[in-house]
């Protein structure tokens, strides 16, 4: 029985100041490994390589639209915030900083979630489970020091932001923040759009957890109406305010239109780039729109059939997107099994976990491997890290499913108690 | 179909199930083993071909024999005359030679520090411009000064010259060829090719001052044997295990055996029935050689940056004259003169049990694949086992209710320890990776048989048995009397080793 212990404020501050030690020691101390890793595929992919912001920010500052080049495909207002910084290349020190920061930030709205206990009864359902949770204490350890995590902030992958981001959302929606939730997915999805298919089961989150006394509105639909025009508002404010920063609307071809069309198909760890690199030209815009049909026909079935614990949707929305979206990349991952932990109650109901952590783990370990027989040593083809990539998402899907089966089966037992600890058969 | 799915999920309950694993992963370590020893059987090998049609190996009449043996000759005693004195003396020498046949040259300093020792030298290399090229494609021609048993390369080197200033005369390359002369085999080889690509410490190795394009294929020449020999051994290990592609050894098999006449042997089996025994025996030799992954002679440097390389090393004694072994480079470097791109249409994973038969990955994958199923199996039956209630040592928990349902109930692990104590192991794993890295070569044979007396004395055994006996002092090889538990043997798990030694010991690895 892992009981919720009561932490104490230093412990809280030792976990912090060792997650931020560690990070700004690699930094210091090995700024080869963190070079390493920023060009790693797995890390970076072009709408979130630090490099290639690099490259926009040198042409930012120079006065020549940072997407004249054809690298930088990230969002503009990241540009002045970086050009605020000093120069990376003098002194590195400040960005690291940021990024550990948002480690910090993004660890600390998963404490948050956690200590809710949103995961374990929601507005709509109460897991009988729920006794059994960790911490988040714990979550937020397990985020700060899970490799993934830690190879994303040391390759200074931009998709740092957006992992804060999104977490913020969820955190201010268990807290009964709406508004806030809103903004946050506002900017979540003004740094890489795919965030935004999380709006209607956060909408609902919010709603579930909103305050009786607070200024929302009671009817859900004019809630729901208030929070969509409220990242409708937001996300316009953004826009503008990048029109101005830019000066141009080129920003919106450049950013959302590489991730709508995939233009950029460098390799990278998801499925999408390999289908694109074989398909013939005159396939392409059917696949591309079959493709983003299939990553967001989630939402509504996932919303709908799990209305009862909307967090639950959310961390599978987060899930696939990590598998499914054009550009993923460790990050995604490192998201996604951030959430996992928050459903400590139910993983006795798990059927696979073993089988999906040892894939998962092979496959980290090989992805490398292959990437190197293929781009290095020569002695191996496009299909060797292909096949590794969709072992890759094999392991994270199963993870999804066997998290979806348990969250389901839960509910299962709440209704009908008599099948407790039977065997589900196929009729 | 549901009802099979529905008796098979039955059959997933039955606590027999359960006992079959350790059967299920024996097994498969048999059928893998049994398949390794049955590549060598005609059925399971195939003959070597060439898939790169650009190749056309033997296809060419080769003219380098007459007026070029005296050229030869006369090299010959250039280069004895310089044995014996310091590298720059040496390249001193050479490099007027290579100036004669109207070349650009180069040197390029080197020191590299390993295992407590500095590799220094110089390489001296020329660039012959292709007549019919634009300098974007380059075959490179390597003859090391000494070769890796640090004999004198007294034929190599003369010979490599000698065909420099043949191919001088030639107007039909359409590569440029470079002729690299390095004072070793090993660092030299590494220096170059690391600074070819840009890659090397310019504090250590120096930048070459010339290059040309891009690096189609290399070959060596390791002719240290005085006078006429027999065969030709062609050595193909790279660094790591790393292998050229097929199509190179094979045009070189096609042109000596084919063209020339002139036996080849592989894996220093200098005898080759062609029968199953000799067969096995170069294969086991071969994937013994990538599994050491040392570097076997100076084209191993090549073959980490996608540059297939060989090395040709005459042997025994017969009537081939090294005219002869010249024809066979002038046959290949025409073969890779021809090619329109890369080689990459043959196999880079391959095991060569003859000169003309070999097993491709696809063949031989599965016996490895086998033998590696069998942990993932046994780890699965594990886990399962794990979560079974009762057997567990330290089971605090009250027996899940269900269990007259359930055959198999489980309980929730914990893991956290565990997997804390798996990452500690591994991150310990830094302090051997770096003593290793950087303990001096005499130390390293003595520090060796430390860690490995340390990790049997380490291995769990049972819980109520104490630890084995203290591993002896590093220096002395001798063991001490208790030797059958310290001996790294996995069958000492189950019967307890010797009575439980005194006190005295208990070391803390």
């Amino acid at each position: 029985m892992a009981a919720v212990a009561k932490v104490s404020p230093g412990q809280a501050a030792g976990l912090y100041a060792a997650a931020a030690a560690l990070r700004l020691a690699v930094f210091a101390f090995l700024p080869g490994l963190s070079d390493l890793l920023a060009a790693r595929v797995e890390v970076s992919t072009p709408v979130t390589s630090f490099k290639r912001l690099q490259e926009g920010l040198f042409l930012y500052n120079h006065n020549v639209s940072p997407y004249d080049g054809g690298v930088y495909h990230q969002a503009p207002l990241l540009l002045p915030l970086f050009s605020l910084l000093p120069s990376f290349a003098a002194l590195p020190l400040p960005t690291d900083l940021v990024y550990v920061v948002l480690d910090l930030l993004s660890a600390r709205a998963i404490w948050r979630i956690a200590d809710s206990g949103e995961a374990g009864s929601s507005a709509l359902f109460t897991s009988p489970r729920r006794a059994k949770r960790w911490s988040g204490f714990v979550l937020a350890a397990f985020f700060l020091f899970n490799p993934f995590t830690l190879a994303t902030c040391l390759g200074r992958s931009t998709s740092a932001f957006t992992t804060y981001a999104v977490l913020h959302a969820i955190a201010n929606a268990v807290s009964g923040a709406p508004l806030g939730a809103m903004v946050a997915l506002a900017f979540a999805g003004y740094l890489s759009l795919s965030p935004l298919l999380l709006l209607p089961p956060l909408v609902l989150l919010a709603y579930d957890r909103r305050r009786p006394a607070g200024p929302a509105p009671r009817s859900g639909p004019a809630f729901a109406a208030v929070c969509a025009a409220a990242v409708a508002g937001v996300l316009g404010a953004l826009f503008l305010l990048s029109y101005l920063v830019t000066g141009s609307w080129e920003f919106l071809p450049s950013t959302y239109g590489v991730q709508l069309t995939l233009s950029d198909l460098s390799p990278n760890i998801g499925l999408w780039w390999y289908f694109f690199v074989e398909m013939f030209d005159s396939f392409r815009s059917f696949f591309l729109a079959v493709f983003w049909l299939h990553l967001s026909s989630y939402v509504a079935g996932l919303t709908l059939r799990i209305r009862r614990q909307p967090l639950v949707v959310l961390t599978l929305l987060l899930g696939i997107h990590g598998i499914f979206k054009p550009y993923p990349s460790i990050a995604d991952t490192s998201l996604f099994l951030a959430l996992v932990p928050l459903y400590r109650h139910v993983f006795p109901l798990m059927r696979y976990t073993f089988l999906s952590a040892s894939v998962i783990l092979y496959s980290a370990f090989l992805g490398p491997a292959f990437y190197y027989l293929w781009i290095y040593a020569g002695s191996g083809n496009a299909n060797f890290f292909y096949a590794i990539t969709l072992v890759w998402g094999l392991g994270q899907s199963l993870l999804v499913c066997d998290l979806m089966f348990a969250v389901l089966r839960d509910e299962l037992e709440v209704e009908r108690p008599e099948i407790v600890g039977k065997e589900i058969r196929q009729i | 179909m549901a009802r099979l799915l529905a008796s098979a999920l039955q059959l997933r309950r039955n606590p027999r199930i359960l006992k079959l694993p350790p059967y299920l992963s024996f097994l498969c370590i048999l059928v893998g083993v049994a398949w390794l020893f049955l590549l060598p059987l005609d059925q399971y090998s195939r003959r070597t071909y060439i898939s790169e049609n650009a190749l056309l190996p033997g296809q060419v009449h080769t003219y380098f024999s007459g007026s070029d043996q005296n050229v030869f000759r006369a090299y010959k005693h250039e280069v004895a005359a310089l044995a014996g004195k310091t590298n720059a003396q040496i390249n001193d020498g050479l490099e007027p030679l290579l100036r004669g046949f109207g070349l650009k040259t180069a040197r390029q300093n080197f020191t590299y520090h390993a295992a407590g020792r500095a590799y220094a030298g110089e390489n001296l290399y020329a660039i012959l411009q292709a007549p019919r090229g634009d300098a974007t494609e380059a075959i490179v021609l390597v003859a090391a000064w000494e070769n890796v048993r640090r004999e004198l390369n007294r034929n190599g080197v003369p010979l490599a010259l000698t065909l420099l200033r043949y191919f001088k005369r030639w107007s039909l390359w359409s590569k440029d060829i470079i002729l690299l002369l390095t004072p070793d085999s090993i660092a030299g080889p590494q220096a170059w090719v690391d600074a070819y690509h840009d890659a090397h410490d310019p504090s250590r190795v120096a930048g070459l001052p010339l290059k040309s394009g891009l690096l189609q294929g290399a070959l060596a020449i390791d002719y240290a044997q005085e006078g006429r020999f027999e065969s030709l051994h062609v050595v193909y290990d790279g660094v790591n295990g790393q292998l050229p592609n097929l199509d190179l050894i094979n045009s070189v098999v096609h042109i000596a055996q084919g063209q020339m006449g002139i036996g080849v042997a592989l894996q220093e089996m200098w005898r080759h029935s062609n029968r199953y025994g000799d067969r096995l025996r170069t294969m086991l030799r071969g994937m013994v050689r990538q599994g050491l992954g040392l570097a076997s002679g100076p084209h191993s440097a090549f073959i980490p940056y996608h540059v297939d390389a060989v090395t040709l090393r005459p042997f025994g004694q017969g009537w081939q004259d090294e005219m002869a072994l010249g024809r066979v480079v002038e046959g290949a470097f025409r073969s890779l003169n021809n090619l329109l791109e890369h080689l990459h249409q043959s196999f880079f994973f391959y095991l060569l049990m003859q000169r003309e038969r070999f097993v491709s990955i696809g063949t031989y994958l599965p016996s490895a694949m086998l033998v590696a199923a069998n942990f993932t199996i046994m780890a699965i039956a594990l886990w399962v086992k794990s979560g079974q209630p009762g057997d567990a040592g330290d089971d605090d928990k009250a027996p899940p209710p269900p269990a007259d349902e359930d055959p198999l109930p489980t309980v929730e692990r914990k893991l956290f320890r565990p997997l804390a104590a798996v990452a500690l192991i591994h991150a310990v794993s830094v302090v051997p990776l770096y003593l290793f890295n950087h303990a001096p070569e005499s130390a390293l044979a003595p520090l060796f048989a430390l860690f490995a007396l340390l990790s049997a004395a380490s291995r769990p055994s049972s819980p109520t048995s104490s630890p084995a006996p203290p591993p002896p002092a590093p220096s002395s090889p001798s063991r001490p009397s208790s030797s059958a538990s310290s001996s790294p043997s996995p069958s000492s798990s189950s019967a307890p080793p010797s009575p439980p030694s005194p006190p005295s010991t208990s070391p803390s690895p």
